[in-house]
């Protein structure tokens, strides 16, 4: 028993050391017993991360910040970090720093590179994209949004004056039908000086979009990215349908003879409230058509005619 | 111009430069391994092994309460249940873990050190060692402190996983707030300096307990009446010395 | 060769050694007598430097021992061995191994060696069969033969004696007495003797000091003293016989 002092002082220590070694990786969201590498990312701006913030790869914590500095020599901000040894970082991978600093929710977002090329190695540098915040991420790219939203009514109008020299050149033959066009075209522009009302409820609404985009921001930093994605993606599909309608050909020959006919049609359309919207996606329609009519007239030309012989 | 000065200022001075004086003197006898290598071993058995059921039952229904009393205070619906999580356990490791171990021990350990060398000193028993040629303080002062410097931290690691446990545990078993979302929210705001302050907090206490315990027991003077002066001065001085060495750190550090 | 020369020492307004010089030469066995607080126990601890003098030196064989580091210091007091009141025995330890403790920390005798010794000093104070008992287990005069032998582990040169008979009953008086002359004659060391205990001082001192208020009133041999007209000493002398009842 000479030794048992020394052997429950010395089991003592080698626990507690023990315990506090995994409490804090425990707590630091490492795993365990897996060995980490640290890396090192730049910055111009950390956006509020400081140590101890996690640092993610798809959503899954595989590390933490180690120390957060300003680098002397660059002025940028050096950001250390440790993963978990068996997540591939592999050259090209990039890291942002994600989530929101009004809330303290900060982290570093891992977004890992093609798996099969070369990893970087220990102490490597990871390139920092930057991100600036959030809010100033939707900031940024509004004004693309509202170009985005210009260009589109740009066309529009575009397409429409067109339309309207077109139809007004006076050596054609079928005047009565391009009378018909024209009153119909004054209907749509009344119609357009009505839809400026609506227009602006619209941007109303994205208003209000834009508003609960930054509640969703103060819930998840993630979502916001996405639904920005998705309202990119929106657009474009937008400027896509537009050009698809060129194809329904078909459906204004149809709205063209009722047009021809002027008996009220028209008028009923646009007394009839509910026939609204349907008259909106016709005058996209009108937009595609004419858009193709100044492409090739003489297949339209034709139709004309034919149109005149009923 | 000494005389004239009032004696609650002299005293305290006097003290102060006694203590540092022991110190030193503990200071120097630090080489003198030899002198107190068994000694060592068993202080650091009483102080730290022995200490450890206390202080991990403490602990535990410190933590415990936290976490109860965290979420009677946090009523308001939007706040996540985490929060309790990210609470508690930086609660534990800063301040809890440390100062609950402290105060445990300044009436655990520092008593019975007082009560030991106060014991040792009206007996002359302190005077033996001396007169054997042995140096008194390097035999009995450095390896009390140093094993509270040494198993301080150690019951403050206990301390804080225990009181962690616990307060996990009541959370879940109380309905307050489930074992991964406490996790989870203490993780969001866990800084690994934390548990470094929390161990450097402890070596503080670890020392300030051990050593002023020491100097009011080495000084002991007058008989068994003197001893109990001794040992309830040294749990006294430990706990208030204790609080304000825990503000100079936290101000120093945090 | 203790030399104590001249020394003062006060304890704030209170002067308790007023120019003390004695001399006590090898081998002789010294008596410092005095009343209660006269400041004998105070002068013992100066001589092996438990306290420092105000003003005065103390030699032991020519060293100043004030004027020397706490190491040197040290090693000077293991040529001393010590029998407080009390006995001092150190309470977290039995018999056995307090008086082995100086062996253990002062040589690098192996255990059994250790034992031999051990076995001889708590023999030489006849009590063979305590060993494994405490120091709370054990009586007054028990106590004090147990630190006797711890004191003579080492073979010391010089060995002082605080107050070796004071709270013991007549008969274990003697036979500590008897310890301490068997011990000047085994072991032909240096003794001083503290006591107020007359009766002890006649039965074992070649030479008697006596301290009174503070200053060294009297010395001379066991004659002298059974001779001298001192009014004050034989004052102290025969309250003391009348008290014991000679």
């Amino acid at each position: 028993m000479k030794y048992s002092n020394e052997i429950k002082v010395g089991v003592t220590i080698i626990l507690a050391t023990v315990v506090f070694i995994l409490g804090v990786r425990y707590f630091e969201d490492l795993p365990l017993f897996n060995s980490t590498y640290g890396l090192t990312a730049e910055f111009d701006n950390a956006g509020g991360l400081i140590a101890g913030n996690i640092v993610r790869v798809n959503g899954v914590a595989v590390g933490s910040v180690n120390a957060v500095y300003i680098s002397e020599e660059s002025g940028k901000v050096i950001v250390d970090f440790h993963v978990d040894k068996n997540i591939p970082v592999t050259e090209g991978s990039e890291a942002v720093v994600a989530g929101f600093d009004a809330l303290g929710v900060v982290r570093l977002e891992l977004k890992l590179g093609d798996p099969n090329v070369p990893r970087i190695p220990e102490g490597g540098l990871v390139s920092g994209l930057n991100p600036g915040d959030l809010i100033g991420q939707m900031t940024e790219r509004a004004p693309e949004m509202m170009d985005g939203a210009d260009r589109v009514l740009g066309q529009l109008e575009g397409v429409l004056a067109e339309a309207n020299t077109m139809l007004a050149s006076p050596e054609s033959d079928f005047r009565q039908t391009l009378r018909a066009v024209q009153g119909s075209v004054d209907e749509v522009e009344t119609l357009l000086s009505e839809e400026r009302e609506r227009i602006s409820d619209i941007l109303g609404n994205v208003d209000r979009l834009t508003a609960d985009l930054d509640t969703a921001a103060g819930e998840d930093g993630e979502a916001v990215t996405a639904l920005m994605d998705r309202l990119n993606t929106m657009m474009t599909t937008l400027d896509a349908d537009l050009e698809s309608y060129s194809a329904t050909n078909e459906q204004l020959q149809e709205i063209l003879r009722k047009l021809n006919d002027g008996d009220g049609t028209l008028g009923m359309l646009i007394n009839d409230p509910s026939m609204y919207h349907r008259l909106d996606s016709t005058l996209t329609g009108i937009n595609a058509l004419v858009a193709d009519f100044q492409n090739n007239p003489e297949k339209y030309l034709k139709e004309m005619k034919l149109v005149d012989l009923f | 111009m000494l005389r004239n000065t009032p004696a609650f200022i002299l005293n305290p001075l006097q003290a102060l430069g006694r203590y540092s004086q022991l110190l030193f003197h503990a200071f120097g006898a630090i080489p003198e391994f030899g002198t107190y290598r068994k000694n060592l071993w068993e202080q650091m058995v009483r102080i730290g092994v022995e200490s450890l059921p206390i202080v991990m039952m403490a602990a535990a229904f410190s933590g415990a309460v936290t976490t109860v009393q965290t979420s009677y205070q946090l009523v308001f619906p939007l706040i996540p249940k985490g929060i309790i999580g990210a609470i508690v356990v930086p609660s534990m490791i800063l301040e809890l873990g440390a100062v609950v171990t402290g105060f445990i021990l300044a009436g655990r350990v520092g008593a019975r050190i007082a009560a030991e060398l106060g014991t040792m000193r009206v007996t002359e028993q302190i005077d033996a060692l001396e007169a054997m040629g042995l140096n008194s303080i390097g035999y009995l002062i450095v390896p009390r402190v140093v094993a509270g410097i040494v198993m301080f931290p150690v019951l403050y690691v206990a301390a804080c996983f225990v009181g962690i446990g616990g307060g996990m545990l009541v959370g879940d078993l109380g309905g307050f707030v489930p074992i991964g979302e406490f996790v989870d929210g203490a993780r969001e705001f866990f800084q690994p300096f934390d548990p470094l302050f929390g161990v450097i907090k402890s070596l503080v206490f670890g020392f300030t307990i051990t050593s002023i315990s020491c100097f009011k027991g080495y000084y002991t003077k007058g008989g068994a009446e003197g001893v109990g002066r001794a040992t309830t001065q040294a749990a006294v001085a430990s706990c208030v010395f204790l609080l304000l060495a825990d503000l100079v750190l936290a101000v120093i550090l945090l | 060769m203790i030399s104590v020369q001249q020394i003062n020492k006060s304890f704030g307004q209170k002067h308790v050694l007023k120019d003390v010089s004695l001399d006590i030469p090898e081998g002789e066995t010294l008596a410092i007598i005095g009343r209660s607080g006269s400041g004998k126990s105070v002068l013992m601890k100066h001589i092996i430097g438990l306290m420092q003098p105000d003003s005065g030196r103390v030699f032991v064989d020519g060293v100043n021992i004030n004027d020397i580091s706490y190491a040197e210091l040290r090693r000077v007091r293991q040529h001393f061995g010590v029998l407080f009141q009390g006995g001092a025995l150190f309470d977290s330890m039995n018999s056995f191994e307090n008086v082995a403790f100086p062996l253990r920390t002062f040589t690098s005798m192996n255990e059994s060696e250790v034992r031999n010794v051990v076995q001889e000093c708590l023999s030489m104070v006849e009590l063979e069969d305590v060993g494994l008992k405490m120091p709370s287990e054990l009586s007054g005069g028990m106590q004090k033969r147990v630190a006797l032998a711890r004191a003579v582990a080492l073979r010391p040169r010089y060995i002082l004696y605080d107050e070796p008979t004071s709270g013991l009953d007549p008969e274990t008086s003697n036979t500590i007495d008897e310890l301490i002359k068997n011990l000047a004659n085994q072991l032909n060391v240096t003794s001083i003797v503290v006591t107020h205990d007359m009766h002890s001082v006649l039965n074992i001192a070649d030479r008697a000091a006596f301290i009174y208020e503070g200053r060294m009133h009297w010395t001379g041999t066991m004659d002298e003293l059974h001779k001298s007209k001192d009014e004050i000493l034989t004052a102290f002398v025969t309250a003391n016989e009348y008290k014991i009842g000679v």
